[in-house]
């Protein structure tokens, strides 16, 4: 636990819940955006993703991401589809990686590292995932290069915009992004 | 956001990250795709199928005249042919898997195989 009056379990669903029904609008309103390449979206909904990591721990960017996974798809009518499990592995793969660097946060790793981790990171589970179960065609690592570097791309962006939002002065008040004992337990 | 948000991670994963990127590019285009083997076909007779190991030159005589074939390690060309308008000729060197030169007067095609294909065509 961070130390911060977070203990009372209700208070923390709220906080997961809330957190999720942003990450469902963002998504949703970004899969309403036509993107120029197939394939490359913003993913700005992993900015919630962060915060929730940096700022309530690692159980709870599961928790935000798997309903915000779950929640976008019931919206976006993409349940059990293709799209669904491609958006399912890449968000469990990125999870993987930003529970291998929590330790890193915040000492010496930012937002931005993270979040450049966890997009290659993201790429790369659904690539596998598309390349392996739904599309096994022999030349599908052709495509995987510039779909890497957009993840390299537009991980640094999310990083940054998580940055910007986990220095604003209103999610400083609820919420604490440096533990109180440098030596206590995150989570 | 300030530079003090940055810490010395964050520089080792973005530099690692470019890294990959720069890896990916180079492995999944530059060694792959190279040709292997010439197809050569010409009407009615059965294709007839070159190595591209080392250089020499190859003749086939046609309906027009003779093309003059030029093989290489990875790669062929029509250095010759009796087309008026050397469009034969024109299609340089072949050394991706698929390319392909075509002699019209002398019912010749020419075309390079690899064992790892390339594009044909990407759906999304």
């Amino acid at each position: 636990m961070t130390g911060n009056p977070l203990p009372d379990p209700v208070r923390r669903d709220r906080t997961i819940a809330a957190l999720a029904a942003i990450a469902i609008g963002i998504q949703v309103l970004e899969a309403a955006i036509p993107s120029p390449v197939p394939g490359i979206k913003p993913g700005l909904a992993n900015i919630v993703t962060l915060v929730a990591l940096l700022v309530l721990g690692w159980r709870a960017a599961v928790a935000v991401t798997l309903i915000r996974v779950v929640g976008s798809s019931l919206l976006l009518g993409t349940l059990l589809s293709p799209a669904f499990w491609l958006s399912l592995a890449g968000a469990l793969a990125s999870l993987a990686m930003l529970a291998l660097l929590r330790p890193l946060a915040p000492r010496h790793l930012g937002p931005v590292g993270l979040a450049i981790a966890a997009a290659l990171a993201h790429t790369s589970g659904q690539f596998l995932l598309a390349w392996v179960i739904i599309i096994p065609h022999p030349n599908l690592p052709l495509v995987l290069p510039p779909l890497l570097l957009a993840a390299l791309i537009t991980g640094g962006l999310t990083g940054i915009l998580a940055a910007h939002v986990l220095a604003d002065p209103r999610i400083q008040r609820h919420v604490r992004t440096r533990k109180p004992d440098p030596k206590g337990n995150t989570d | 956001m300030n530079p003090g948000d940055l810490r010395w991670g964050d520089a080792v994963i973005g530099i690692l990250a470019s890294a990959l990127v720069i890896a990916a590019f180079v492995l999944a285009y530059f060694p792959a795709g190279e040709a292997r083997v010439l197809v050569i076909s010409q009407a009615g007779a059965s294709p007839q199928h070159e190595p591209l190991d080392r250089h020499r030159v190859l003749e086939v005589n046609g309906p027009a005249g003779t093309t003059r074939i030029e093989i290489e390690p990875g790669r062929a060309r029509c250095a010759e042919s009796p087309g008026q308008r050397n469009i034969c000729e024109a299609s340089g060197w072949l050394q991706a898997h698929g390319d392909m030169a075509v002699s019209l007067p002398n019912r010749l095609t020419l075309q390079v195989l690899g064992s790892e294909p390339g594009f044909d065509s990407l759906h999304y």
